[in-house]
């Protein structure tokens, strides 16, 4: 991806690391600074976040790509809830 | 009372395998049945199917799917189908199916539903064919859904589709994205029908609860919004003391 409006950088990198296969991530939030890019947002397990940063990185080899992302961990017994 | 576990949109492929299933021990014991809301997969892929499919069978309940937009995404959505039916998972597109729970007869119809977005700002059936595919897509998928729940002959219906019937449930989703998100023919199914409640998937950044105009409740069972293993919500029976 060439140098361009950061707006523009952020959103064509975003829509890139949903359509690609390897990562089909849509819930990466991502914002440009200058050379830095950070990713932000939750995702299931840490494959998929190493495999979003690597992608990223290659997306955007010139630029510095900050982890912001997390995992989600979900577990524990659900409570009930009565609709009535 | 009928008591209804969902979750939704739990993206799993083969990294996942088991994970899910690891969570699921108490299940039985919560729940009469399991309702899945679609985005069963990451990318659609009959591998992933094949992953699904294995996570949720033999669960000790019942289990009620649709499939949602991502479980379309690489055409392998009847494979993704078949694999699951080979399993015992029953999925529903357009169709409605009951249960004899002990609480009561409990109907489910099931769609995947579409966008086409809601009253007031939904999209019309106007301008370029692509267009008015998109929105004709959203209502023939909301007219099977509404015949499934209506000829539901059951104490208590529920309807469960991956897109969502009402806005409620999309707060915290940006605006601009709404006509992606849903359609409010899905919520008119719901209340012409008389539905006790509503479940759907979809929204990950939206919220869990919200209601129809016509005041069926509806859930929002995005895992990411759940954040648990699934919601449990238990439905009282009509006449029931």
């Amino acid at each position: 991806m060439s140098a361009q409006e950061p707006q523009y950088l952020a959103t064509h990198l975003r829509e890139a690391l949903a359509a690609d296969p390897r990562t089909a991530e849509m819930g990466v939030r991502v914002r440009v600074h200058g050379d830095d890019v950070y990713l932000s947002g939750e995702v299931a397990c840490a494959e998929r976040r190493e495999r979003i940063l690597q992608v990223a990185r290659e997306l955007v080899p010139d630029r510095r790509v900050h982890d912001e992302l997390s995992i989600a961990h979900v577990g524990g017994r659900p409570e009930e809830e009565r609709l009535s | 009372m009928i008591r209804i576990a969902a979750v939704g949109d739990v993206h799993l492929d083969e990294e996942m395998s088991g994970q899910y299933r690891a969570q699921l021990g108490t299940l039985a014991d919560d729940a009469d049945v399991l309702l899945l809301a679609g985005d069963l997969t990451k990318h659609g892929t009959a591998s992933e199917g094949r992953v699904v499919a294995e996570e949720f069978r033999d669960v000790g309940v019942p289990v009620i799917a649709v499939l949602g937009n991502h479980d379309y995404h690489s055409d392998e959505a009847d494979k993704i189908t078949e694999l699951m039916r080979a399993e015992g998972i029953t999925v529903l597109e357009g169709e409605g199916v009951t249960l004899d729970c002990p609480g009561g007869r409990l109907g489910v119809a099931g769609t995947k539903g579409f966008g086409g977005g809601f009253a007031g700002k939904a999209a019309p059936e106007f301008g370029e064919p692509e267009l008015k595919e998109f929105v004709r897509h959203g209502r023939d998928l909301a007219a099977r859904y509404a015949t499934a729940l209506t000829g539901l002959d059951a104490d208590v219906r529920v309807g469960l589709t991956h897109y969502s019937p009402v806005k409620d449930t999309l707060a915290g989703e940006p605006p601009e994205i709404y006509l992606m998100l849903g359609s409010y023919l899905l919520a008119e199914a719901l209340d012409d029908a008389g539905a006790a409640l509503g479940i759907h998937g979809h929204a990950h950044a939206g919220v869990e609860c919200g209601m129809t105009p016509g005041g069926v409740r509806v859930r929002n069972v995005a895992l990411p919004v759940l954040r648990r293993t699934y919601g449990l919500y238990s439905l009282e029976v009509p006449g029931e003391d």
